[in-house]
């Protein structure tokens, strides 16, 4: 019984993080100074997300890198990307790059 | 309403590849998901439940391995609220596109709100200059359903992927973002809140727990905000057209 209540709980707080600037009832009417803002926020929020993966840092500030297989696929991908390949074939040929360098090293 | 069928056809098929890519890429997630909340003593139906209501990758996880560790639920619901806070970065942004929404649609667009669903629709948006709400509540219910197939998967062969996490199936997801974020470069502000962003993510992680991301992203933010209010004086001072 407890786990249900723990799943209504988080239902409803992720719903009310997603909803609550959407509300109505909230009334914000975005300058357009922060809808600038707010325009570098996809951006931001991918970077921030796939960052921390490939590098890893501890609070004793020792780096430590993911593995060579994260960082060595990765700079493949950027690469890719930076020759302006399509995203489907960054993805498939990164990733499978990667599969082979966790094989191999 | 409707009354262009052609381009929201197109729209309809155009979310449905630009949420693809990055549905595929979180299966491996999704699997894990259902798999570890049945080892965590989860009914099936509760399992699945966690993804038809919760449906957030990182805060499901997150609650699941909590449960399995004992902890007590207004813990497990503050580290929810941490954890799913970035969201109201997006409902902010989403806000100032839909004025003219329904109550209904507007919970509806919340509840298919993911950071993936999010990130495509932002695209598009920036694309073609005009919000569609078909384009996210299409990708957005795309992925829902990917998730959720994907998590019952993950039940039914929970038993079978307790290493899962070690195979490293997270490179998909940085594949797919690494190419999403290279296809939106295309100023120095934008350059710069990528760098400041990423940075600023690796660095705080270890100290910030979850929320890491909410941080480091807004700092991003300001840098590229800031630099590109700077450029726009610079050109305005030298009497460029508007």
């Amino acid at each position: 019984m407890m786990i249900w209540w723990i799943i209504y709980g988080m239902a409803v707080i992720t719903f009310l993080n997603r909803y609550f600037f959407l509300a109505k009832s909230i009334s914000i009417k975005p300058s357009e100074s922060f809808r600038r803002f707010l325009s570098f926020s996809s951006l931001a929020v991918l970077t921030a997300l796939w960052t921390p993966i490939v590098f890893r840092m501890e609070t004793d500030l020792s780096w430590s890198i993911a593995g060579w297989d994260y960082l060595l696929a990765s700079v493949i991908a950027v690469a890719l990307c930076l020759a302006r390949a399509s995203s489907l074939l960054v993805v498939v040929v990164s990733t499978t790059a990667f599969f082979l360098l966790r094989a191999f090293l | 309403m409707g009354n262009q069928p052609v381009e929201s056809r197109s729209v309809f098929w155009s979310a449905i590849a630009a949420i693809l890519p990055l549905s595929l890429a979180v299966v491996p997630w999704g699997v894990l998901t259902g798999a570890l909340a049945i080892q965590a003593g989860f009914s099936v139906m509760q399992a699945q439940c966690l993804s038809l209501l919760v449906f957030a990758g990182a805060a499901q996880i997150s609650g699941i391995s909590m449960i399995s560790a004992g902890v007590a639920a207004p813990s497990i619901w503050g580290s929810t609220v941490v954890i799913s806070s970035r969201h109201l970065l997006y409902s902010i942004v989403f806000r100032s596109h839909i004025d003219g929404l329904s109550f209904g649609k507007r919970v509806v667009l919340a509840f298919v709100l993911t950071d993936e669903m999010f990130v495509v629709s932002e695209a598009h948006t920036r694309k073609t200059g005009a919000f569609s709400y078909l384009f996210a509540l299409v990708s957005g219910f795309t992925f829902y359903v990917i998730w959720n197939l994907a998590t019952l998967v993950g039940i039914l062969a929970a038993g079978r992927f307790d290493q899962l996490g070690s195979y490293g199936l997270d490179f998909a997801i940085v594949a797919t973002f690494i190419a999403m974020t290279f296809d939106q470069l295309s100023s120095h502000p934008e350059i710069l809140t990528v760098l400041v962003a990423g940075a600023a993510a690796v660095l705080l992680k270890p100290y910030l727990h979850e929320s890491y991301i909410l941080v480091a992203s807004l700092m991003g933010m300001a840098v590229g905000y800031g630099l590109s209010q700077r450029k726009d004086s610079t050109v305005d001072s030298r009497g460029g057209s508007s």
